[in-house]
């Protein structure tokens, strides 16, 4: 998988941007522009899914990330209140020991996981350098092969079609699992998100639980 | 960029540093290891955030970015299986469907326990969210 020309231009703009956008959502003060730098960081990793040749899932990932998952934030953040953090009268990071320990694992952890990717790729280029010296002429065949676009410019390409057939062959009874744990979610953060008032219409809770007095009908019932 | 390779040809064949000759190879063609570089930073950016935010959202926000990173590095493996022709190459890529859809449904679990508990304490600071400590 190497890159060259326009696309290493790409490359490198869309990873500068996803870690700086990266970056600046964890040190936003207002929490909307935490959400809209981090929206801009999703967007660029979707830009090295398409890099990568994975077309499919960086529309998903538009759709569901930046479509549903950001503006679900977005709303919670509205209905919460942040005005002292965003006036500046509360400290946005928690006590500078704490951020000072956190600091030291994270560039410790920087140090690990570069080294452990230096060592292992070279391990693994090696291994398979035979197989990647000959990608570059399959990988252009199969390009010359992809069907043609209206436009006649641009070619279109079979890896949506791949991801179904595995996604419904291989992976069947995860996609099933998958709807059943969005089922619950649903269910769930309704539950979680309803007020007093809402339980109490909805005559599903007892009206003990609630600590409000009973209905009057009740009370005569047991006379 | 073309004009200038000779240039460094030059200057690296003075400096006779097959190392830096290699960088600017890298830099020139990303290959597997780049994104991986990527996505470890974004994941510590993640890790980080978590660690040391105080407000709930957007410690939320940085467990999305560390999900991402994730994904990013499921997605290079996909495409370095596909260019070897070895494994399933499909597989990074269904991963990272039922990453997205797993993340998805956190998210609307965690923002429901968010709302309902700035509802009982009026307040997203997790420094102020200490009932069971002791």
């Amino acid at each position: 998988m190497i890159l060259s020309g326009w696309e290493t231009v790409f490359f490198w703009f869309f990873s500068i941007a996803a870690i700086l956008a990266g970056l600046l959502t964890v040190m936003a003060r207002n929490a909307v522009h935490s959400a809209l730098f981090l929206i801009s960081s999703l967007v660029s990793v979707g830009a090295l899914f398409i890099l990568l040749g994975a077309e499919f899932i960086a529309g998903v990932q538009i759709l569901v990330y930046v479509g549903g998952v950001m503006v679900l934030f977005l709303f919670v953040i509205m209905l919460v209140n942040v005005g002292a953090e965003e006036e500046g009268r509360a400290p946005i990071f928690n006590r500078p020991a704490q951020v000072a320990a956190a600091l030291i694992f994270s560039l410790l952890l920087v140090v690990a996981l570069l080294a452990a990717i230096n060592k292992g790729y070279v391990g693994l280029r090696d291994r398979d350098a035979a197989a990647l010296k000959q990608t570059e002429t399959t990988r252009s065949e199969q390009e010359s092969k992809m069907q043609t676009g209206a436009t006649g410019v641009s070619r279109i390409t079979t890896q949506t079609e791949s991801v179904g057939m595995s996604l419904f062959t291989n992976a069947s009874l995860p996609f099933e699992i998958a709807s059943l744990l969005l089922l619950v979610a649903i269910v769930g953060s309704v539950m979680l998100a309803r007020t007093l008032k809402q339980e109490a219409a909805a005559d599903d809770v007892d009206s003990e639980v609630l600590g409000q007095a009973p209905p009057a009908e009740t009370g005569t019932d047991n006379i | 960029m073309t004009q200038l390779s000779p240039l460094c040809l030059l200057l690296l064949q003075e400096t006779s540093g097959g190392r830096i000759a290699h960088a600017i190879e890298g830099v020139k063609h990303p290959d597997l290891s780049k994104f991986l570089v990527i996505a470890a930073i974004l994941f510590i950016i993640g890790v980080a955030g978590v660690l040391t935010r105080r407000n709930l959202l957007v410690i939320f926000m940085s467990i999305e970015l560390i999900l991402n990173a994730a994904n990013l590095n499921f997605i290079a493996f996909s495409r370095y299986l596909q260019d070897t022709g070895t494994g399933n190459p499909m597989a990074g890529q269904i991963f990272t469907v039922f990453i997205i859809v797993v993340a998805a449904a956190e998210a609307a679990v965690g923002l429901g326990i968010v709302i309902a508990l700035y509802r009982n304490r009026e307040t997203i600071w997790i420094d102020e969210i200490d009932l069971m400590k002791w």
